[in-house]
């Protein structure tokens, strides 16, 4: 079942000098539990196309079809609505909200939802102790290892049951016990509940995990291999 | 979810927060305490024209007040008075004979409007006679073989009737107060010396004694030096009923001090039965009848009800009668919730400052907040509830503070007795108890609520126009 298709999509950026062509025709089909990291080097267009596969960012050409719901045709506030309902982001620097605690982060979105406290309470629950934190509940972002800050944000980011979540180099600022560690929590929900990721990432350790590996350069895809 | 970490993000920044918060706090003391000045300074003033200058409600003929003909008298004075007193809502009522006429002494005189009155009945509807200057006499309450006349301290200053001596008793008393020797010194050579006037008092004392010394104990010196010989005399003269020129010498019962200099000077109260008598006029003749109400808010409805009663009489209201007071209160509360708003509009500038910063602060968690789902008016909403909840702090600690300070000082007044010339001579005392309605309060509330979201709006407005992926590269 294909939940998100990319087709021949390209993002030019028009500065007053220069127009740089960071994605260039591309086109990719994700089906429901992959697990896909999308690798290259600096500046070949990954995080810019992850954001567009996100709803953050917009093709110059080209659609991105979510759920057989093609992104082009949302507006402003329906596309933040979709986000919020379909797509989990997890951020290289985490983003949590600094003043609130691991649990209410996690809430957060839920409650944006309005789900009843009961719901979020075992929602939450159940998240913090999928990454491993169901004794860290009440503990503030500044009181977290940065590994565990990085397990909050995936929680965060599946707490409204998205389709896929968009992990934007989710290791960069880690060691590699904290990587392996989430690694390991990402691939287990990933095999376990079915939940499909996709990295940006140029982190071998993440690459070695992954079972499709998709290769970018100067914004087109050079390789899409898949891996048993 | 929204208003928790609203409340939560405005202690971040403790020290940013803080310096909001303590500035809204002082504006809003400040401004709530300043009107809690002017209120009762008001309040006070108005008290005073309804309980020692004017009562409730006037009746007269219709033309009297034009230019107070002694001969427009109220047709059968005695029935509509008692007509009057039996009214429901009707405290007390009693009849007064208004004339015209000259005041003299020795020395000076000047024009004054000649009351006629029963003292006792006269009591029951104003209270002039509790504010008797001490050692001055009573309200017509000491028996005696001479006509009374009691009079206000302006008068009788400007009469020559209050004098001021400086002599060694009155230098004792100064020194047992606690004057320095060292202004005693200067007033030494004028011992034994007497002041016909208060102008010429205080002219001496301004060329022996420095700013600071008149200052500091002018108020005390003109306190102690003021001589007043209990029954002075003084001659009232005025036309009789048959337009002939009368008149006769009046002892002085008793000194008034209201603090309206302007009522001090023009009132001259004595007995019904000497003015009767002088004037020709019957006994239970009045050109005026004065009321009071039970509920002073009512004058006017009962003013109109009286009307019906009593047709052919003029019948006023305290508010008709001085417009001046009735427009002061109408318009002193749109005035303190419009001196509110400018201390308010001052303080958003501060608002909208921190605000901003805040936006600016916190660029790339709102991109975040943005890209994981959280709506415009979310966004808006936190960014507004941040800046009310601030705003809320203050002005409510603010309000605590002033209510504590009202309360302290509406005890024991504060004491502007420098400014005592120029306020009395307004109708103000010199002496203020602050005062203020709970009312006020919630209308403070409100506005402060107002300034908190009005203050919000542009910097939501720029938290919006964050493109969430641009705001996710800051860092």
């Amino acid at each position: 079942m294909k939940i998100l298709e990319i087709k021949n999509v390209h993002k030019i950026y028009n500065s007053s000098e220069v127009k740089v062509h960071a994605v260039n025709g591309v086109s990719l089909d994700f089906e429901k539990g992959e697990f896909a990291a999308i690798v290259g080097p600096s500046g070949s267009g990954k995080t810019t196309l992850l954001n567009m596969i996100g709803g953050l960012d917009t093709p110059s050409d080209g659609e991105i079809i979510v759920d057989q719901t093609n992104l082009a045709g949302l507006k402003s506030s329906a596309l933040i609505d979709f986000r919020m309902r379909n797509i989990g982001f997890v951020f290289q620097s985490y983003n949590l909200i600094p003043v609130l605690t691991a649990k209410e982060n996690v809430e957060f979105i839920m409650s944006l939802q309005k789900w009843n406290k009961k719901e979020r309470d075992d929602r939450t629950f159940e998240l913090l102790k999928a990454v491993g934190l169901e004794d860290r509940i009440n503990s503030r972002p500044s009181k977290l290892s940065g590994g565990q800050q990085q397990r909050v944000a995936v929680a965060r980011a599946l707490a409204s049951k998205p389709k896929f979540v968009l992990a934007d180099e989710p290791t960069a600022n880690l060691d590699s016990k904290s990587t392996e560690t989430l690694l390991d929590i990402m691939e287990q929900l990933n095999k376990e509940e079915g939940i499909t990721f996709i990295f940006s990432t140029h982190d071998a350790r993440v690459v070695k995990k992954a079972r499709r590996v998709i290769t970018l350069e100067d914004g087109k895809v050079i390789s899409d291999e898949r891996k048993n | 979810m929204i208003w928790k970490t609203a409340w939560k993000n405005i202690w971040r920044n403790k020290v940013r927060s803080l310096v909001v918060i303590i500035s809204i706090t002082i504006g809003i003391f400040g401004g709530v305490f300043a009107v809690a000045v002017m209120n009762g300074a008001i309040e006070q003033r108005v008290d005073a024209a309804l309980n020692e200058e004017i009562s409730h409600i006037h009746i007269n003929d219709p033309a009297f007040r034009d230019n107070y003909d002694m001969q427009l008298l109220i047709p059968d004075a005695e029935k509509v008075l008692s007509s009057v007193e039996e009214t429901p809502g009707v405290n007390a009522a009693c009849g007064r004979k208004v004339i015209s006429g000259m005041a003299n002494t020795a020395t000076k005189s000047a024009g004054v409007q000649i009351v006629g009155i029963d003292p006792e009945k006269e009591k029951e509807v104003l209270r002039l006679n509790e504010t008797t200057m001490p050692a001055t006499g009573d309200f017509f309450e000491t028996e005696s073989r001479h006509k009374l006349a009691f009079i206000g301290q302006e008068l009788a200053k400007e009469l020559n009737i209050i004098r001021y001596r400086i002599d060694q008793e009155m230098l004792d008393n100064l020194a047992a107060r606690g004057v320095p020797v060292k202004v005693l010194d200067r007033l030494a050579p004028f011992n034994g010396k007497r002041f016909k006037s208060e102008k010429a008092f205080k002219k001496e004392m301004k060329t022996v004694l420095s700013m600071k010394e008149q200052h500091e104990y002018g108020a005390l010196i003109k306190e102690e030096a003021w001589s007043f010989r209990t029954r002075s005399k003084m001659t009232l003269t005025f036309l009789d009923k048959d337009q002939m020129q009368t008149g006769a010498v009046f002892r002085i019962a008793g000194i008034f001090d209201i603090k309206n200099s302007m009522f001090e000077m023009s009132q001259v109260l004595v007995q019904n039965k000497d003015l009767a008598e002088l004037t020709g006029l019957a006994p239970d003749a009045y050109h005026q009848i004065i009321v009071r109400l039970d509920n002073p808010d009512a004058s006017k409805e009962m003013a109109a009800s009286l009307e019906k009663k009593l047709p052919g009489l003029e019948i006023m209201s305290w508010k008709e009668i001085q417009p001046d007071l009735a427009m002061m209160i109408d318009m002193i509360s749109k005035l303190y919730a419009f001196f509110m708003v400018i201390i308010l509009a001052a303080l958003a500038f501060g608002i909208v400052n921190t605000m901003l910063m805040v936006v600016l602060e916190r660029t790339k968690e709102l991109g975040m907040l943005t890209a994981i789902g959280m709506n415009k008016k979310k966004v808006f909403q936190m960014i507004m509830l941040e800046s009310v909840f601030l705003s809320l702090i203050g002005g409510v600690v603010g309000m605590i503070f002033s209510k504590i300070i009202i309360g302290l000082t509406s005890t024991n007044g504060i004491n502007f007795s420098n400014y005592a010339e120029g306020l009395e001579a307004m109708g103000f005392t010199s002496h203020i108890y602050p005062v203020i309605s709970s009312s006020f309060f919630i209308t403070v509330t409100v506005l402060i609520i107002i300034t908190g979201i009005l203050s919000s709006i542009y910097p939501a407005l720029k938290a919006l126009k964050l493109d969430p992926a641009e705001a996710l590269r800051t860092e």
